[in-house]
């Protein structure tokens, strides 16, 4: 097998955080790599448009398409469509095992900074594995990236403020969307619009989304969830009711509404996979998306040499993804006062990432009033009853649950229920998440097929260790 | 389900679905493309056979893997090839 | 003052469980102490290959009555615990195998072991999912494998419906003795017995540490790989000549792939991470010997920790020098050969004579020391 490439920094992730480090690191001097699963980089932010869509011309994609500029000019190394499966301690640093279009890639470097991000949540209801339900965020791609409209009459709910800006943009579109239903009271903006107004560009952007939504006249159902999606191989209604401000469904009237596409998104989640596989140590903090890698004020984590930045490290939002990524390159580039100043820059920035993330959290008492019946555990089929009955059986750890359960052993491998199970797991044992605990990473990050993670080889090739004795 | 999109498509290739041929647009990602063809049905789960189709598009959910010229893929991050044989029936 | 029980076994994986089911089935009064729940640690994560064709020359009468307890599970155990007997081929890809192969499986079957040599065409009748480039295969027709999750549960209720003192969740940290026995340690208080099996897996070392007896037990650290689910892409146990694949593919068409891969781990930590070299090598060797399986993703691998001594044969016996004492472990191909020796421990311990010879650590201790004072 081929040695690893080596380099002085490996990033993970090129998004704002991740392609702003790699950045700045390189073009101060250091050899940089930086991986994505993706052809472009851009994150989700700033997906870039692809197969031949000419993309909105609208502000994201200006600013991504400075950062794709910007990442192609520099001295950095982009290993953009790889994905990555494997990465390990070694005696010097980390070594990263990916697949790219052109068979398996290894690298080495002292220095690995974890900018993955963070994962949609979605709440589980009765009918969410309908084909033709899709989340927020796989709206925004299709949008995007892809110039598509899901459907022909859509319903927009769930909550958060990806809520108004996926409404925003099909009503731009010319969609027809039938209703936009948000768990939230109208309150709930208005009392966070203090710390907003604390960043008056944001604001703004904020208050032209809501406007566009008035003007089109799209109906809005503040307070509101979705009870259950009805169709069998393909949605065709969807029952919503009213929801505390927690999420929890309450007395009242439900609504049938005819959609062949429900655009549903709860906040968002941590993308600890990374960290989580190198045991380093994590924290639960349900603001800043639930397991999080305790790191220092120059982001190192638990482990040295290894740093997490963006919303991987903590739910705060590309503004503060872009600054980590921007300070952490001066930092790796040994450039102590640019790396200072841009630091003091984020403290500066803290008040508004902290409302919005406020707003994309999970709602306990939500997760917490999922039906029985319902499927929690999309790849496994495995029902809240079931996850129930398995901790009344015994199954006091979440690692403990998916052994007798399953969940979490399918290929998306807990990134779709994982922030749910373990809620439901605290609160059938009336313990405390700490308690409960992350499922153990093990490789790969994502399934790889098998002909592709062998690369090519010939048999005689194979470095056998020493056989047993017989 | 009718999914629409904004702008032309790009230019189309041959390819069979489930051996049936059509065209779809070269360079698009796959799910993206059969949403379009209105195949909002990819496969069915494991365990109980219930229908799926692509969840989130950007690879994380795994609902839209299914059999590509014989290999499991993710029809999220695979761009339409020319050629391409997919299977939607009989992907795990 | 807690009651005292006849034994004591501490360690919950296969070999503490046989023997604690066993005594209590024989009349004893039996506690059974394990610091995490039953069969998770090596008895939970291994490949669960039932093999004559990796088992050692010395253990081949051991598996062969072994074979028979697993295939008979339901009535000893109670419950079915997804044993599959099917047929297991030892494949020999080059010249230096074949060698390796005819050698080592021609032992085996001097020992009593049914295993046959065949060549190329006949192994594909066998298994027709088999790749090009066999030069000869050992074929046995009962080879299979158990189900690890299974035999947990099975062993759990068995041993309630006997009536052993079942402590879970409950870690042992220091034996003592004492005028009636021993007293083994633990945060909730001690548990005494007038016996002691120290059934600690890889924990043997340090717990034979606390009775003052030096066993070094080396802690293997082996990489095991799953598949997602595939069409039906074999239909035999698949191994290969040097020992170093171990595949399989369940009913429901998951495919476990091993062969003793070692990753990095240690008994503190467990299995902490697999090396990326070693595991391609592994899944390169299950490709070239069924090649449908390129078409599945690698779901997801693991490390789990394997006992081994100092000459890789077991340590199931008397702990010289301590009366009452036994340990059982380290049995090296432990899935297969376990519960028939931890059941002839048992029969020691009920003072009835074993079927065959149990393996003694006199043999691994160092001269003239580790005999604790009595």
């Amino acid at each position: 097998m081929t040695a690893p490439l080596a380099f002085d920094v490996i990033v993970l992730g090129a998004g704002p955080a991740g392609a702003t480090c790699a950045a700045t690191a390189a073009e101060a001097g250091r050899r940089v790599a930086v991986i994505d699963e993706q052809p472009r980089a851009g994150g989700q932010v700033w997906r870039a448009p692809m197969g031949g869509f000419p993309g909105k011309g609208d502000a994201d994609q200006a600013a991504g398409d400075a950062l794709r500029q910007r990442l192609a000019a520099s001295p950095a190394t982009g290993l953009l469509g790889h994905r990555v499966w494997s990465v390990v301690r070694t005696e010097s640093g980390y070594r990263v095992d990916t697949l790219g279009p052109d068979g398996p890639t290894a690298l080495e470097a002292p220095s690995l900074v974890v900018a993955t991000g963070a994962h949609e949540r979605v709440v589980p209801f009765p009918g969410w594995t309908t084909p033709g339900v899709i989340g927020l965020a796989a709206a925004t791609v299709l949008l995007k990236s892809h110039g598509v409209v899901p459907g022909r009459r859509l319903v927009v709910a769930g909550c958060g403020p990806l809520l108004a800006v996926v409404a925003a943009g099909l009503v731009k579109a010319g969609a027809e969307v039938a209703a936009i239903v948000d768990i939230a009271p109208r309150s709930a903006w208005l009392s966070r619009l203090p710390a907003i107004l604390g960043q008056p560009r944001l604001a703004t952007r904020g208050l032209s989304w809501a406007f566009a939504v008035a003007k089109a006249g799209v109906p809005t159902l503040s307070g509101h969830g979705v009870r259950r999606v009805e169709g069998g191989e393909a949605i065709s209604r969807v029952v919503i009711g009213p929801v505390d401000a927690d999420g929890a469904p309450v007395e009242g009237p439900e609504q049938v509404i005819e959609a062949d596409s429900l655009i549903v998104g709860h906040g968002l989640t941590t993308a600890s996979e990374v960290t989580r596989l190198l045991r380093a140590e994590h924290r639960f903090d349900r603001l800043r998306g639930g397991w999080i890698p305790v790191v220092d004020g120059a982001f190192q984590t638990s482990l040295p040499g290894l740093h997490a930045i963006g919303d991987g490290a903590g739910i705060r939002g590309q503004a503060m993804a872009s600054l980590a990524g921007e300070a952490l390159g001066w930092h790796l580039a040994g450039r102590t006062a640019e790396a200072a100043a841009t630091r003091a820059r984020m403290a500066a920035a803290t008040p508004f990432s902290d409302a919005m993330a406020g707003l994309m959290a999970q709602r306990p008492a939500q997760v917490r009033a999922i039906a029985p019946e319902t499927v929690v555990c999309r790849c496994e089929d495995v029902t809240r009853a079931e996850i129930d009955a398995a901790v009344d059986a015994g199954a006091t750890q979440i690692d403990q649950l998916k052994h007798f359960t399953r969940c979490g052993m399918g290929p998306c491998q807990g990134r779709s229920c994982a922030d749910t199970v373990q809620e439901l797991m605290a609160a059938r044992l009336g313990t405390s998440r700490e308690a409960v605990g992350q499922w153990t990473g093990r490789p790969p990050l994502r399934p790889v097929p098998l002909g592709e993670v062998i690369g090519a080889f010939s048999y005689v090739d194979i470095p056998i260790p020493t056989p047993a004795p017989l | 389900m009718t999914a629409r999109r904004l702008h032309a498509a790009p230019e189309r290739v041959a390819v069979t679905i489930d051996g049936a041929p059509a065209m779809l647009p070269a360079g698009e990602s796959l799910a993206t493309a059969l949403l379009c063809e209105g195949h909002v049905l990819l496969r069915r789960s494991p365990r109980d056979g219930t229908p799926r189709g692509a969840f989130c598009f950007m690879g994380a959910c795994q609902e839209c893997a299914i059999l590509v010229d014989g290999v499991v893929r993710q029809a999220c991050l695979t761009p339409v090839t020319a050629g391409m044989a997919i299977a939607l029936r009989g992907a795990p | 003052m807690s009651a005292r029980h006849d034994l004591v076994v501490v360690g919950g994986g296969i070999h503490g469980c046989t023997v604690a089911l066993m005594a209590a089935r024989g009349g004893l009064n039996v506690a059974l102490v394990e610091r995490g729940a039953l069969c998770r640690e090596a008895s939970g994560v291994n490949a669960g290959t039932l093999t004559m064709q990796m088992t050692r020359v010395a253990l081949i009468p051991y598996a062969l009555r072994a074979h028979a307890m697993w295939a008979d599970a339901p009535n000893w155990l109670g419950h079915d615990v997804g044993v599959v007997v099917c047929d297991g081929l030892s494949l020999a890809f080059t010249e230096r195998e074949e060698e390796l192969l005819s050698y080592r499986a021609g032992k085996r079957r001097e020992a009593g072991a049914p295993i046959e040599l065949i060549g190329a065409n006949a192994a594909r009748e066998v298994e027709p999912g088999l790749g090009e480039g066999v030069r000869l295969a050992g074929h046995c027709k009962v080879d299979g494998y158990a189900n690890a999750y299974l035999t947990g549960l099975a062993f759990h209720r068995a041993l309630i419906d006997a009536g052993v003192t079942l402590m879970e969740h409950r870690a042992a940290t220091g034996i003592d003795r004492d005028e009636g026995g021993f007293a083994v340690q633990t945060a909730q208080g001690p548990v005494r017995g007038k016996r002691l099996v120290i059934a600690g897996g890889v924990w043997i070392e340090p717990m034979m540490a606390w009775l003052g007896v030096p066993l070094p037990i080396k802690v293997l650290v082996n990489q095991l790989a799953v598949t997602e689910r595939q069409r039906p892409v074999m239909r035999t146990v698949i191994g290969i000549a040097s020992g170093l694949l171990s595949l399989k593919q369940y009913p429901h068409g998951t495919t476990v792939i091993g062969g003793g891969w070692q990753g990095v781990g240690d008994r503190e930590r467990g299995g902490v991470a697999l090396m990326p070299d070693r595991l391609i090598g592994n899944v390169r060797l299950a490709c070239h010997a069924i090649p449908a399986l390129k078409e599945a993703r690698l779901a997801r691998a693991w490390a789990g920790l394997e006992a081994e001594t100092a000459d890789a044969l077991p340590a199931v016996g008397p702990i010289p020098g301590i009366p009452d004492a036994y340990v059982c472990g380290s049995v090296h191909s432990g899935y297969t050969s376990g519960p028939y020796l931890a059941r002839l421990l048992a029969d020691l311990i009920l003072e009835r004579e074993p079927a065959l010879p149990l393996f003694p650590i006199d043999r691994l201790l160092p001269p003239q020391s580790g005999r604790a004072a009595s």
